[in-house]
């Protein structure tokens, strides 16, 4: 009984946060995508994006790919080997917390 | 817990397929060869072999530059519309042995069964009746096999509509069969029993085609009534 309850305060809070688990989540099924797609896909603002994609970033659960489309900057963000083990690890967690 | 989060998993998964032109292209293609299938089986025959091999030959033939033009116009139309408007996305790479793996798979499913019922009839004689009868229920299965595709791709990626052209590609597959059931099967040879094959499944392949067609028409005008713009950043 005592495991799932420390499992509770074990929860990763860099992907605990909804925007950031949506936003890993959203990477964990493509190779990249750009800061559109991942700012259509999620709804939030320019800023709080930028934000969030940072912290994941500092967490080295992303990586960030600038180059040039054209004339235009382009920037592509992955999710890390570290980034996606984190992620399913998370999903493992809950799953754990939910289901006892 | 996980619904959520797999919706937004599969989100990058059917982002191929936001914008329509993946079903607009393969239906193209799909009619194309649909209809060069329906009008060798209605034109005067020649020899049976030089019909078979003239009519597999414009299959190939079609299928490899019909599969490079619409390789090269879909990465034409999302460079130029899609990525614009909803961001660029590289989809996840395979390995060569994942590439490897799924020919081989595709293989096993798709061409092994036909491969081994084809031997079995020519085979067995108490199957060969079966042959003559093979108008009938080779468009029922392979309309099945390409429903059962487009129900594998509904649950990859989420999207509702794959559920329901998997629906009309099996009745397009029971119609072609209905279809040749109708006509008279007196006196069928083997030669006969191919060619009405052919036609049977070429009504399959319109029907499905079309249907890819009016699928991809339909997401794609909603797309753009969606995004009628390229993105632009707030002044």
């Amino acid at each position: 009984m005592s495991e799932p309850i420390h499992n509770l305060t074990n929860l990763d809070r860099v992907i605990h946060e909804p925007s950031r688990l949506l936003l890993v989540a959203l990477l964990s099924s493509v190779e990249s995508a750009d800061f559109l797609w991942l700012l259509k896909e999620s709804h939030l603002t320019k800023g709080n994006l930028t934000v969030h994609l940072s912290r994941l970033e500092e967490a080295g659960y992303t990586l960030v790919e600038k180059s040039f489309r054209g004339k235009f900057p382009h920037t592509e963000y992955r999710l890390t080997p570290q980034g996606l083990a984190a992620f399913e690890q998370y999903r493992k967690s809950m799953g754990a917390i939910l289901d006892h | 817990m996980g619904t959520l989060i797999d919706t937004a998993i599969k989100r990058g998964r059917g982002y191929w397929f936001v914008d329509g032109f993946i079903e607009l292209l393969a239906g193209g293609i799909l009619i194309l060869l649909g209809g060069i299938l329906l009008l060798r089986g209605m034109a005067p025959q020649d020899s049976f072999l030089a019909q078979f091999l003239s009519v597999t030959g414009e299959i190939a033939f079609v299928k490899l530059v019909g599969f490079f033009l619409a390789a090269l116009a879909l990465w034409w139309l999302k460079d130029r519309f899609t990525y614009p408007r909803t961001g660029f996305v590289r989809g996840k790479r395979l390995s060569a042995m994942q590439i490897l793996v799924f020919f081989r798979n595709g293989f096993l499913i798709m061409a092994l069964p036909m491969l081994m019922l084809l031997v079995a009839f020519l085979t067995i004689p108490l199957l060969q009746g079966a042959l003559f009868s093979m108008p009938v229920w080779f468009p029922i299965g392979l309309g099945v096999l390409w429903a059962v595709i487009c129900l594998l791709g509904h649950q990859w990626t989420g999207l509702r509509r794959f559920q329901l052209l998997a629906g009309v590609i099996i009745l397009a597959g029971i119609k072609a069969g209905v279809w040749q059931w109708t006509i008279d099967t007196s006196n069928l040879t083997f030669e006969t029993a191919i060619y009405r094959t052919f036609t049977s499944a070429s009504l399959l392949t319109l029907l499905s085609g079309l249907a890819l067609v009016i699928s991809g028409l339909i997401t794609f005008l909603r797309y753009r009534h969606e995004y009628p713009a390229p993105y632009q950043e707030e002044a």
